[in-house]
């Protein structure tokens, strides 16, 4: 096979070498003989050859131009025999195209969720920070988080760092001079940009004087998304004011146009000064508290050093650090263990090429647990292409076997059916290329499409293609590579005289394909099964509470520059309105929404006789009287909030608490929790004054598989609200009168997140649903294929058998036993393709363990049902052939030949 | 007066080489020992040509190559013609005596008018 040149190379070139060398050395002894000295004889060979690394670059030209004259050949000669057989070429085709398209489509998301570094100068060398154990404080936000403070700190450690940067992202009310909306921003410190390298498109990006003294800076850089969509990429930005919570910020210059943030999945509009944090966080004073984490500090490391090193390097400066927090003013009073606790912590390092995101701990297994049932899927169509080359190329036996006696090498029939496989493969890729992009767009639809519209792409760009390239030639070989080798081992003389014509064509390795086939479909579906499975009881379970006609928004009045006092009033405004609204039932406040993936947590304290800590952190929150009665959530014991819980404005302290079962079941086993005593925090200085008055039943706050301990307080409407509504009717219209109701209280107030509850658990489940969905869809797919892959065998057995089936019959065997004698061959099959797929599963089944729900991975159950789909369906693809066979004339199968 | 050794026409050396290798199997210095016998009465042969060509011709299967024993001693990669090598040169053969007899026709007529 000259495709082989490739990979005999070496010897190519070995003896190319000696040949030359033997021409020179004889030459040379030649013209010794003849009476020239030495070194002019070999000059004057050497000139004679025209130079020996000339004559080897000429002859490797020679190699290469035979190889592509060959292979454009055998791509042409395939092109015409496959347009002869156009449903054999168009099945092929579509199944390749099916399997590159969803490879290429579930690996774009993995690219950019995943993979994808940073678009910043030298992305390999950024490191994240991590406080590994007790940090002994607060704080807000999602992982990794730090206090501004410590980013201070960490960048005068410049033997490892060559700059430190520190980001938060958070929601502001935006002004370009009609009325705000929300916008993603987010605050960094003054080396952010020069950290990461990323320069203005136009204007200026931060230095450190940005950074500078607290609210002396109000200056924004914005996203080039952003200036272009919005402001119509309008030339004179630089120097325009814009309201951030209506304050007047001026743009200073836009980021370059590659750069959208260092998280995928929240792309930010513009960027702010941390120094203007309380500016962007209406009520955060805690900039410079040490105690309050909530920014990301993200590090350059120096040429050179490893992050081992400076893990290793920085731990004594971290560990005196914490024995000098200890020391600090305003360090919270700690139990002798919680000390020792947060002296043990330790400052962990982990490479962040792709910046830091939420979204990636969220959905890369997901992503993961898809491309490995695509790369299946892609395996499986590879598998049925090359059964259908096997099929027709026992259909070709003759022709192949006459090309072999005429002299044609195996090597060359070999490479021709490879051509045959690359050709329908990179037709079938870029068919798939063609889907690709519908493929992305449709699983982005199930993300939330905040996230989505703003944070993923459809596009199909260079990488991406050439991970497309790269599959069709892997599935190009990989689906010739059984008929090309089946045609190397193939004995011409048996060929030859084989007079049935076809009897003989690799039925052995067709049977092997389609039990690999079975496998891997059964696979798949086990895993839809446990998926669909997952979903189902998340659903059937629910979040506890009644969802239907049930609608949340969301106010934040401080974030349009209201005062505590104002936003307390309008508060009570909207929500006195909302409740005698026509279109609502019945309505009510929290602080914090429920089954957005966050919560409000903290240790608490409770006073039961002993002192209790929680050992983990218990889940808050702040709801309005009737908020438990509004969402049907019912009362266990004692009481609701009511008007005696509530103090005057100003003062912040709680009288009452609810709390909920799982609380009362961990904490306080058979006790009878009312009258008891409770506090937020755990530290000695924590004081339990609060009163437990009532105890709710079990609902879920982040989402709907986590079961939580959780507490109540009443709600405290200073702060901004989250509103629950339920609708008498149509919910649209009680929208329509939220919205009109809010816009008459303050036309300048934007009303986010309003959407229904039902809405809200099906986002909270997107990953559920993409699992579910998409493996339901690779489970139907591969089943499809692997049966078309079992009845073309059957039907080929039956074929290859039928004068034995006849002479079977004319015996006195019954058709019964004909069917039998048939249909055991492809249980055969079923068999051996289970018994390979039920222990992989097992094995699997650990992978995908924490995105399942309510079922494991060895339900047997749901393993079970996956086998009988999969043997039935199987068995009746294999019955059609089975029964042609039963119902065989035996005279006509004796005469035929 | 022409020079007393021109450059071989294009394509022929592969003719010349399937000629040598037709009376019995040899290794490259020894074609080209041969080559270089009729060039220096007639033509001009640049030898550094002379292993593309064998290996041009090896591919399109007109020769076979095997290592074997030199009259020296040491091993050598000796060329031979195939059968499809030998019909080539049948057919080469016989398309270079008719070209050059439709060359010698019409120098002939332009010698005549």
């Amino acid at each position: 096979m000259r495709l082989l040149n490739w990979f005999r190379r070496k010897r190519l070139e070995d003896g190319l070498d000696r040949e030359l060398r033997y021409h020179f050395d004889r030459r040379v002894a030649d013209f010794v003989a003849a009476g020239i000295p030495a070194a002019e004889a070999r000059r004057k060979a050497a000139l004679e050859l025209g130079g020996i690394s000339q004559v080897q670059e000429e002859v490797r030209d020679v190699w290469l131009m035979t190889w592509l004259r060959d292979f454009v050949y055998d791509l042409r000669f395939s092109a015409r025999s496959h347009l002869r057989s156009p449903a054999f070429t168009a099945a092929a085709v579509l199944s390749l195209a099916l399997g590159i398209g969803a490879t290429t489509a579930i690996y774009s998301l993995v690219d950019q969720v995943v993979l994808h570094a940073l678009p910043v100068r030298e992305p390999e060398r950024l490191v994240l920070t991590h406080w590994q154990g007790d940090f002994a404080g607060g704080g807000f936000g999602t992982y990794d988080l730090m206090s501004y403070p410590f980013c201070r700190d960490l960048q005068a450690q410049d033997r490892f760092f060559e700059g430190v940067l520190c980001r938060a992202t958070t929601v502001v009310n935006l002004s370009t001079g009609g009325d705000p909306s929300p916008a993603v921003a987010e605050l960094v410190s003054g080396t952010y940009f020069s950290v990461l390298g990323v320069g203005p498109a136009v204007g200026r990006v931060f230095g450190s004087e940005d950074d500078g003294t607290p609210g002396t800076n109000p200056v924004v850089v914005l996203a080039h998304d952003f200036w272009q969509k919005r402001l119509a990429g309008d030339p004179g930005v630089v120097g325009r004011t814009i309201l951030i919570n209506q304050h007047p910020m001026t743009v200073v210059g836009v980021a370059a146009a590659s750069f959208r943030g260092i998280d995928v999945g929240e792309v930010p509009a513009l960027w702010v000064p941390a120094s203007m944090s309380s500016q962007a966080i209406p009520g955060f004073e805690d900039m410079f508290d040490r105690r309050t984490r909530w920014m990301q500090v993200l590090g350059r490391l120096r040429e050179g050093v490893t992050l081992a090193q400076a893990r290793t390097g920085l731990e004594p400066w971290f560990k005196s650090m914490l024995q000098e927090d200890t020391k600090r003013a305003g360090f919270p009073r700690l139990t002798p263990e919680r000390r020792r606790a947060f002296l043990a912590a330790t400052l962990d390092l982990t490479p962040a090429p792709q910046g830091h995101s939420p979204l990636r701990r969220s959905l890369s297994q997901p992503l993961w647990v898809l491309f490995a049932a695509t790369a299946l899927l892609l395996a499986l169509a590879c598998l049925n292409v090359a059964g259908l080359f096997l099929a027709r190329g026992s259909a070709r036996t003759r022709e192949i076997s006459t090309r072999l006696a005429l002299g044609a090498s195996r090597g060359r029939i070999g490479r021709q059916l490879l051509a045959d496989s690359v050709l329908i493969a990179i037709l079938g890729g870029l068919l798939g290329i063609v889907l690709a992009p519908v493929a992305i767009r449709t699983l982005i639809a199930f993300l939330p499409h905040d996230v989505a519209a703003n944070a993923l792409r459809s596009t199909v760009d260079s990488r991406l293609l050439l991970f497309a390239f790269a599959m069709t030639i892997v599935a190009g070989l990989l689906s010739g590579l059984a008929p090309a080798l089946q045609a190397g081992r193939r004995s011409l003389i048996s060929a030859l005289r084989d007079r049935s014509g076809g009897a003989f064509g690799g039925v052995q390795l067709r049977k092997v394909i389609v039990t690999a086939q079975i496998a891997l479909s059964l696979i798949l579906v086990i895993g839809a099964v446990l998926f669909v499975r997952t979903l189902e009881a998340l659903l059937a379970k629910g979040p506890g509470f009644a969802t239907d006609r049930l609608i949340s928004f969301t106010l934040q009045p401080r974030q349009n520059g209201y005062s505590p006092a104002d936003t307390s009033r309008l508060l009570r405004r909207v929500y006195d309105e909302v409740r005698v609204s026509p279109a609502v039932e019945t309505a009510s406040m929290v602080r914090f929404p429920f089954l957005v993936g966050g919560s409000w947590s903290n240790f608490m304290t409770i006073q039961a006789g002993e002192r209790i800590a929680t050992d983990r952190d218990v889940q808050l929150n702040e709801v309005s009287p009737g908020f438990f009665a509004a969402l049907g959530i019912r009362l266990v014991a004692g009481r609701d909030f009511d008007r005696r819980d509530f103090k005057p404005l100003g003062d912040e302290t709680y009288r009452a608490a609810i709390v909920n079962e799982n609380f009362v079941r961990r904490y306080l086993g058979g006790r009878n929790p009312l009258g008891l005593r409770v506090c937020i925090g755990s530290g000695p200085d924590a004081r339990p004054n609060v009163e437990i008055v009532g105890v709710v039943e079990d609902f879920s706050y982040r989402n709907l598989r986590e079961e939580s301990e959780q507490a109540y307080f009443p709600v405290f409407d200073q702060a901004g609200g989250q509103f629950y509504v339920r609708s008498r009717g149509n919910p649209d219209q009680a929208m329509r009168a939220i919205r009109s109701i809010v816009h008459a209280a303050d036309p300048a107030l934007p009303v986010t997140n309003l959407r229904t509850v039902d809405d809200q658990v099906q986002r909270s489940l997107s990953n559920e649903r993409i699992l579910a969905a998409l493996s339901s869809g690779f489970g139907t797919l591969a089943l499809l294929l692997s049966l078309v892959g079992l009845y073309g065998v059957m039907s080929f057995v039956v074929t290859q058998r039928t004068r034995e089936i006849g002479i079977r019959i004319a015996l006195g065997a019954t058709g019964r036993s004909a069917l039998w004698l048939v249909l055991r061959e492809a249980a055969i099959m079923i068999a051996a393709g289970a018994a390979v797929a039920i222990p992989a599963v097992v094995a699997l089944g650990r992978l995908v363990q924490a995105e399942l729900y309510g079922v494991s991975p060895t339900n047997s159950l749901s393993i079970g049902e996956a086998t009988l789909v999969l043997a039935s369906a199987s068995l009746v693809a294999a019955a059609i052939p089975a029964w042609r066979a039963a119902r065989l004339n035996p005279v006509d199968a004796l005469r035929l030949d | 007066m022409p020079p007393s050794r021109f450059p071989i026409p294009q394509g022929t050396l592969d003719m010349l080489i399937l000629q040598i290798l037709s009376l019995e199997p040899a290794h490259g210095y020894g074609i080209a020992q041969r080559l270089e016998q009729i060039s220096n009465s007639v033509v001009q042969v640049n030898q550094g040509s002379l292993y593309p060509a064998l290996h041009r011709l090896e591919q399109k299967r007109w020769l076979t190559a095997a290592w074997k024993q030199s009259e020296t001693g040491r091993e050598a990669k000796f060329y031979s013609l195939t059968a499809a090598g030998r019909k080539q040169l049948a057919v080469e053969r016989d398309s270079w005596a008719r070209l050059a007899g439709a060359v010698r026709l019409i120098f002939e007529e332009g010698g005549r008018s």
